[in-house]
């Protein structure tokens, strides 16, 4: 029997119509760097919540320093030295760093020798030093609402240290940063191990895990595949053994049946309320069968085109035709009716209705069709009929199939309810927005391949991605934007990764 | 202008406590549309120890007010709890469940107003008699110059009204509780994240909510309208909370707000004796600080920050 700072014994969990965890049993030892694996949904973070004393499992044994444990609540998981930075932050927007660290643990002085404080001189002092220890700089008194996202990354790391946290729970600490920043964040938790400290890394991006990671566990749908060492193991295999059949992690492409043209954008110009140019004399067509792909750095333009195309943000100037019908002025409805679908990039405020069903949101571009309504009355046997069949043909999944309420879905079912939707409609133009943003690599496949069926059928596809390997492995023709203009466009096989890259970052042809 | 003084502070104070009851509410997360029956529900209570008092006590003694401010407190304070249980442990919304307790208030006091009167004096009137407690000057400090006015022809509940002030905007600011309830009010998952109890923290808030406008009706009770009738519905808990709107949940900012509402009114009355109306009038001009909100609502709602998390239900389980 090995020696095991956290062990899980038989561990199930169940929520209304989704088992979370079952019968999940492994051992974490000191010291080390621990990777959990999974897809979105397969009970990665609930296992964690549990550890964290946020919820309480239905059955099964924890043990924490070979004591066995019963948390019920945050506190008493504290009390045993573990820490847990959470994927949706839990911090105060208008506390400062250092009021949000000290929340629940507050330093306390009298004042005037009487009236009981906060003590925050003090606070901000050990939160100053305590920042400086671990190399993780921030300013204590800076409100949490002027940070970036990455230092608000950093005092929840700083909260864990400050509550002199042995085992620290990471839950996707990567999926807000940028490159650098994770970097910045790997090389954190490698201090941290050297310090001694327990590190469980929760995420679903396997070369995170390659880098970093001593061993790794596999969750697929609530039960637990393998405990694997990382050295040992390929990333083909893991990705295999977290989705629970083969992947492809390249993607199979046909060469492209470029038929006639679709959409034309001829000198499109897009301003903000300011009438700033954000987007400048843009000008490109797509063909039926092709995939056009717009290549960028994120805030370059690239989603007021397609909020342009879309009509959600009026056209300073230049003209849209959609199969030769100018469209420029048309509304919004006009332009769905006339044929194009939308997947946004902001799927739960543009995408779906949060609390609505997912039979409804499944019916959003449909309900005023017949047969899912007569004379303006909805007919929901119709609208269940249609949900049941693109859950079962998008494998969307959900707690209680059409009757969930989508917010209770993960992201990644939610953005197949999406692509679902609106690939159903079979239009002429489908604009896809980062389609893939946070999803995990079983999804990213699922989604590559439903894009490129479409391309079969011979649908334009506008695609707009920060992903350039996703722009690289699926565009047939590649228009890159730089500040609002779109600099270079050129069929994808005449262009390198590389060669975009440099026109991402604003460098012209001589 | 002394007067103008006197009579808008004497207004503005009940006021006040009643709205800082409104933001310990609102800033613990729980919106609170039920100032209004808080304040009228503290008062029946408050009158009704007081009415029972005043026989057993010789003629014009003092000692019924205060009993009636400390019932009143606890008379709000407990009715409070069922705000706080449909809207904390049922989930309830949280606007509605204000509206509710405010009609019940209102139901419930009017009825057994009249069932003890029947009782006691066998004539079922709806109103307990109070009568208006006295004022007091202090010499010597009265006479310093600009804070003299606040120790000249007070109602001594003023003076309580202050240091209660006082004290709930240390502790809202200051202690371990006042930082975890103000947490509450904008993230609640931070809070149980850091290891405090929300359910906890909304409870004492709201009570503390009753509490606070529970003396400040009984206050009107003693001053306004001399007696208890369910005249004390006079919207002045609504009147709180645009205080606290226009405040911007902050004490220091609606306590000025207050003054203004208070001057303004007290201002108005004097101005309507000053051209010689008939008391026709007075109800015209009683309805300036209300003409005043909503003229400062306007211009100023746009850049308040409201608690974050008021009106929506905190349940553990969602992330």
């Amino acid at each position: 029997m090995e020696d095991y700072i956290v062990e899980f014994r038989h561990i199930t969990k169940c929520f209304p119509g989704i088992i979370a965890n079952s019968d999940v049993s492994f051992g974490i030892k000191e010291g080390e760097v621990f990777a959990l694996l999974g897809e979105n949904g397969a009970g990665k973070s609930t296992l964690m919540s549990i550890l964290f004393g946020m919820y309480q499992p239905d059955a099964g044994e924890m043990y924490v320093k070979g004591q066995k444990v019963k948390f019920h609540s945050a506190n008493d998981a504290t009390a045993m030295n573990i820490g847990m930075v959470h994927q949706h932050f839990k911090l105060v927007d208008n506390y400062t760093i250092a009021e949000n660290i000290v929340l629940g643990m507050e330093p306390m002085t009298r004042r005037f020798g009487i009236f009981p404080s906060v003590d925050m001189d003090k606070a901000n002092k050990e939160i100053a030093d305590l920042s400086r220890e671990y190399g993780l700089e921030v300013n204590p008194t800076d409100l949490i609402q002027d940070v970036p996202v990455s230092v608000r990354q950093r005092v929840e790391i700083l909260k864990m240290l400050y509550r002199k946290a042995e085992i620290m729970i990471f839950d996707e600490p990567t999926a807000v940063l940028t490159p650098s920043e994770i970097d910045f964040l790997l090389k954190i938790i490698d201090g941290m191990r050297a310090a001694g400290k327990t590190i469980i890394l929760i995420t679903h991006k396997i070369e995170e895990i390659k880098q970093i990671a001593d061993r790794c566990a596999i969750l697929c749908r609530g039960k637990l595949v393998d405990v694997l060492n990382v050295q040992d193991a390929s990333a083909q295999e893991m990705a295999n053994m977290m989705v629970g059949r083969e992947v492809d992690l390249v993607t199979h492409k046909d060469p492209a049946h470029i038929g006639k043209e679709v959409l034309n954008v001829s000198h499109l110009t897009v301003e903000n309320e300011h009438h700033f140019p954000l987007v400048k004399d843009a000008s490109f067509s797509i063909h039926s069968g092709e995939i056009f792909a717009i290549a960028g750095v994120s805030g370059n333009g690239q989603t007021q085109i397609s909020d342009a195309i879309t009509g959600l943000l009026p056209i300073a100037s230049g003209t849209v035709t959609l199969n030769g019908k100018d469209i420029t002025n048309a509304s919004i409805r006009e332009r769905a009716k006339a044929g194009i679908s939308y997947i946004p990039e902001d799927r739960q405020s543009t995408g779906v209705v949060m609390d609505f069903t997912l039979a409804e949101n499944l019916a959003l571009r449909r309900y005023r069709k017949e047969p899912y309504s007569r004379h303006n009355i909805l007919n929901f046997d119709k609208i269940r009929e249609n949900a049941d069949s693109l859950i079962e043909k998008y494998d969307i999944r959900s707690g209680q199939g059409g009757k969930s309420i989508v917010r209770s879905m993960s992201g990644g079912n939610q953005q197949k309810a999406i692509v679902g939707r609106e690939i159903e409609e079979h239009t002429d133009l489908i604009i896809f927005v980062q389609p893939t943003r946070g999803l995990d690599i079983g999804a990213i496949s699922n989604i590559h391949s439903q894009i490129l069926k479409e391309r079969e059928r011979g649908a334009a596809i506008l695609l707009i991605s920060l992903e350039l390997s996703e722009v690289m492995q699926l565009a047939d023709t590649i228009g890159v934007i730089f500040g609002g203009e779109l600099l270079k466009i050129a069929p994808a096989d005449s262009l390198t990764t590389n060669e975009v890259g440099q026109y991402m970052m604003g460098v012209r042809e001589g | 202008m002394i007067k103008v003084f006197t009579d808008g502070l004497s207004f503005a104070l009940p006021l006040l406590i009643m709205a800082v009851g409104a933001i310990y509410s609102e800033k613990s997360g729980v919106t609170n549309l039920a100032v209004e029956g808080f304040q009228g529900f503290g008062a029946f209570i408050g009158a009704l120890v007081a009415v029972m008092l005043m026989p057993l006590l010789p003629e014009g003694s003092q000692v019924p007010i205060y009993a009636a401010l400390l019932f009143a407190a606890v008379g709000g304070g407990v009715y409070a709890c069922l705000h706080a249980l449909l809207c904390i442990n049922f989930k309830a919304n949280q606007v509605i469940s204000g509206v509710v307790v405010n009609i019940l208030a209102v139901a419930l006091t009017t009825f057994y107003t009249s069932a003890v009167n029947a009782k006691l004096s066998g004539t079922a009137s709806n109103k307990f008699i109070l009568g208006v407690s006295n004022r007091y000057t202090i010499p010597g400090l009265s006479k310093i110059p600009w804070i003299g006015g606040l120790f000249q022809k007070m109602y001594p509940f003023e003076w309580i009204i202050i240091v209660l002030v006082i004290f709930f905007w240390y502790l809202m600011y200051k202690t371990r509780f006042g930082m975890r309830m103000r947490a509450c009010g904008e993230n609640p998952n931070a809070l149980d994240a850091a290891g405090g109890n929300v359910v906890k923290t909304r409870w004492i808030a709201v009570i503390i909510s009753g509490a606070l406008s529970g003396i400040g009706g009984m206050c009107y009770a003693y001053s306004i309208s001399a007696n208890y009738s369910p005249s004390i519905y006079m919207g002045f808990g609504y009147l709180a909370i645009a205080a606290m709107i226009f405040g911007n949940w902050q004490i220091p900012s609606t306590a000025l707000v207050c003054l203004i509402f208070g001057f303004a009114r007290a201002g108005g009355q004097q101005l309507c004796i000053a051209m010689k109306l008939s008391s026709n009038y007075t109800d015209l001009f009683n309805m300036l600080p209300y003409v005043l909100t909503l003229l400062l609502l306007i211009f100023f709602s746009k850049r308040n920050h409201p608690p974050q998390a008021a009106g929506q239900a905190w349940d553990s389980s969602k992330r």
